[in-house]
Order: C-alpha cells, then structure tokens, then sequence
C-alpha cells in the first residue's frame, strides 16, 4: 500500500511521464510540415463591472483561411473561482485548461486548502513555458486570460500572459487573440472617457453584458477570425462571469434577447 | 512459520480481532441521501474523518490516522488520473472500490507477515436525483457493503446496529439537510451510549429527558462536530453552516 510519491499536491508530479499532451512533451519532428496550417482561436476579453469580472470570448477557430468551427467554447471554467479564456492553438489551450483545472482540484483534495491565487498563477505560467519550444517555431502558441478569485480577499482578478508565461495583471481589462487590437482600444477610451465617473468597474451587469455583445460584434466587423455573433445559427458568444457567488454562465437565452434588442436592433 | 495452512487461518483470525480491538473505540460515521446531496455526520477529537475524493465522492473514514491517509492518496490518485486520462464521468465509486480499493485491502489484510491496516470507511456518490446516490462501506478485509438511503460505519457491529436500528431503513425521499440532521444526531448519540447514558430505560423508553440533553451536551463539548454536505449542484464536499448545527443543541438544558 506505500505509494511512490509524497503528498504534495502536484497533479503533474502524478502524471510525470504520462503527461504527452503538451507540446513540449511530444517527439518527433519540430519541422512545420510545407503546407499544414494550425487552427486558431480568436478574440477573447475580460473586463472588471460592479458585479465581478466578465469574461467573453467569440465561437470561431481557423485554421489559415478556413473557417474550422463556429461553436469552440473559448472560456472555461477551471474551479468554481477561476476561469481561462484562451486565444491561440485551442488543441494545446484546452489541454492546459484540463491539466489546470484537475491540478486544482486535486491540490485542494490532497492538501484540503486552496491553492493560493499566486500558486494558480505560477502553475499556467509552467504550463506556458513548456509550450515555448513548439511556440518559437510557429505552431501551438497560447495565449491566455486568467481570472480568477482570491478567497481571503474575496476579490476577483484579471491576469493575462504572453506566450512566454510572464504574466500580469490586467487593471480593468485585458484582452488576446487576433481581434483583440479593436476591442482594447474601445476599453481603454470607455474607462477613460466614455463612462464618466465610474469607468468600466461601475456599469452594471445588462450593461457589461451589452458592452462585451458589442465588443465582439466590432472585432468580427474588422477581423475575419473572429466569428462575433451569428444570430441566425442561433451561435452566440460564450459569457462567463466571476462574481462573489463563485462563477456563472450567462445563458444563450439572455444573450439572445441582449443580442436582438442592444445589438442588432439598434 | 505459515506453512501449514491452519497456521495461516489462524493468523488470519488472531489479525481480524487485532484490528476489531484497534477500531473498537472509534467514533461512528454515518451518511444519509437527502435532496441537497449527501450528508455525512460524525465527531471527532484531533483529525477530521470526512474527505473529497473527486467530483461528486466523498469518503468518511475510522481507524489509524497514517491508514486513513493511505487509502485517501490512493483513492485520490486513482480518480483523478482516471479522470484526466479519460473522462470524470468515467470516475465512478464502484469502479474505485471494486476494483482499486478492495483487492488492496484484502491483500493488505492477508498478508499476515505485514502491519495490517487499520480502517474502515464510508463512501458516498452523489447521483443526478436522491434515488441516483450510493452509499458504500469498505472493511479493513475488502468486504464492500451497499446501504440504502443512510449508512453508517462503527468500532463495533454493536454500535452499527443500534444507529441502523434507530434510523431504519426506509426511503426518506422528502429528506433535507436540516430535518435530518436531529434524527443523524440522536442516532450517533444512541450509538454510542449506553440507555442509561442516555436517560432510557432497558426498554428503550425515555424517561429522564434531562440526562439525554446533558450527554448531547456533553458530545459537542468535548469533540469536534464534523458535518458535511456532498453537494449535488456543485459536485463538492461543503461543511454544513455553523448554525444548522447550533441549532441542534437549542433547547437542550444543562
């Protein structure tokens, strides 16, 4: 019954040599092959509001000129206080969501505490750095948002990361993929100037909801990518939000009377 | 020096009541399905005894605490790499306990020439409705026993069947958190105790109400309530508020 390994709560220590998921634990050549194009997935934001953080990302990954699929689920739960959005090679980002989210999991089980907000950090950033090799020569790049809560100080954060895992903190918002350059300057002249007095962290839920429906719409406008919403195909972005009940996902329903009502109607 | 096979039964034997005597004194557990989850109700002195296992399953647990620990990790390990490497829906307890935990311990057990493990736990699954939960008991020999809506695991077959006896086993489906809590309490403080203990008489009839308040009393002031909620929204063990439980010794006098 004497198990090989110390309680210490680290999920990929369990794994060791199981873990082929990840690029850098992969063989074979590190040569592009002349003509494969890897799919990508685009546009992704997160913004402080009076409620938490909401996190949105759009449905459409792409793989050079062709469209692969309009309904990717960019924004993933990891625990009830953490979400990822993740921008890049979605084969390589949802395996990272799933190390993570079993990572957390398994170290509150184990060592019956929460991993703190700076070990969760520390955690995707491994992750990244590991993706660097493959990343350096052009395929399976991610790039992330963090959110997540700190329990002590019942405080959600945004962090965003570069695809060399350096991280930081995104104060009020923060956003990646290939639509992101539009988004982030919109955010940036609404915190400043266009919500006077109160700034992105004032606006309400239905305004932040509005806001984010918005956001995606322009990125697709400019950005062929990005899928923004597609009404008749009843394809809707993903919206999540982090507030102190823990995380919620906004319901297509509620998207789809945002969408008719602040949106297309107007 | 087992050579002969009735050396070996015997050892066997001598290790079976080695181990009854070594849990004799443990505190209960026991898990009743209600509609939130599954509630696990127990005391304890240093160490709680009610854990996580993996996404909707928990275990509670009685014996040495370095056993209790073993078989938790194991568990633990098992789930999530199962988990990772397939699906969590493929994580189920029967899987877990038919086929890592019991064959473990039942070589554990009969490996007479080895320190034998001292622990004897409670697993809970919570399914999509309160008739969908499974509860389960694993001895310290791999003996797996399936219970209905409450199942309780004790130091002695004695204890056990008076907590069965006085919970019975008949389907509760209308069963909260909070109305069953009194009935889990009064169960494991019959257990326990003795009639007179509890100001009955050999008949099982109260007769003295004050010295049944005074021995609940004495429960929650000499051990550590831990009451636990397997819930079924959130898949995650989640203690039970601090005033469910003050609430079970209001009114009591002293």
């Amino acid at each position: 019954m004497v198990e090989d390994w110390s309680n210490r709560g680290s999920f990929l220590d369990l794994l060791g040599e199981k873990l082929l998921v990840l690029p850098s634990r992969l063989t074979g050549s590190s040569q592009v092959p002349e003509g494969w194009v890897e799919t990508r997935a685009t546009t992704i934001l997160a913004f402080h509001f009076s409620g938490g953080v909401l996190v949105a990302g759009d449905r459409r990954a792409t793989a050079g000129n062709r469209i692969m699929t309009n309904r990717v689920e960019k924004v993933l739960e990891i625990d009830g206080s953490s979400l990822m959005a993740i921008a890049g090679s979605p084969a390589f980002a949802i395996e990272m969501a799933r190390v993570l989210e079993h990572s957390f999991k398994y170290y509150r089980r184990s060592q019956l505490t929460e991993l703190s907000v700076e070990g969760k950090l520390r955690m995707l950033a491994q992750l990244l750095k590991e993706n660097v090799p493959m990343a350096m020569q052009g395929f399976g790049a991610v790039v992330p948002i963090f959110v997540t809560q700190d329990p002590l100080r019942a405080k959600s954060q945004i962090f965003f990361y570069d695809i060399l895992g350096a991280h930081f903190e995104g104060a009020p918002f923060a956003v990646a993929g290939s639509g992101s350059v539009e988004v982030q300057g919109i955010l940036r002249y609404l915190d400043c100037w266009g919500l006077p007095g109160r700034g992105l962290a004032g606006m309400s839920e239905s305004e932040a909801l509005v806001l984010a429906m918005r956001l995606l719409e322009t990125a697709s406008f400019f950005d062929s990518a990005t899928g923004g919403v597609q009404a008749g195909e009843t394809i809707y972005p993903v919206v999540k939000i982090l507030g102190p009940e823990g995380v919620r996902t906004v319901a297509e329903s509620d998207l789809e009377a945002c969408y008719r009502t602040e949106v297309e109607g107007v | 020096m087992f050579d002969e096979p009735y050396r070996w039964v015997e050892a066997v034997s001598q290790r079976r009541e080695y181990i009854e005597e070594q849990l004799r004194r443990s505190s209960p557990v026991i898990a009743a399905s209600v509609s939130e989850g599954v509630v696990y109700f127990t005391f304890y002195k240093r160490i709680p005894k009610v854990y996580e296992i993996y996404d909707g399953i928990a275990m509670g647990s009685i014996g040495h605490p370095a056993d209790i620990e073993s078989i938790r990790m194991m568990l633990l390990n098992a789930a999530h790499m199962e988990g990772f490497q397939r699906s969590p829906k493929d994580v189920t307890l029967n899987r877990l306990l038919l086929f890592s935990l019991s064959p473990r311990l039942k070589n554990a057990f009969e490996d007479v020439g080895a320190s034998p493990m001292l622990v004897r736990s409670l697993f809970a699954e919570i399914g999509k409705s309160q008739e969908a939960d499974r509860l389960m008991t694993v001895d310290f020999d791999g003996n797996i026993e399936e219970g209905g809506d409450v199942l309780s695991i004790a130091g002695s077959s004695a204890v056990k069947d008076r907590i069965q006896e006085r919970l019975g086993r008949k389907k509760v489906p209308e069963a909260t958190v909070k109305g069953i809590l009194p009935d889990l309490l009064e169960a494991y403080a019959y257990g326990i105790h003795e009639n007179s203990e509890m100001g009955l008489d050999p008949e099982g009839n109260l007769i003295d109400p004050d010295k049944k308040s005074q021995t609940i009393l004495r429960l929650f002031e000499e051990n550590t309530p831990n009451v636990c909620l397997l819930d079924r929204q959130k898949g995650s063990l989640l203690p039970v508020p601090p005033s469910s439980l003050s609430a079970l010794t209001e009114g009591l006098s002293k």
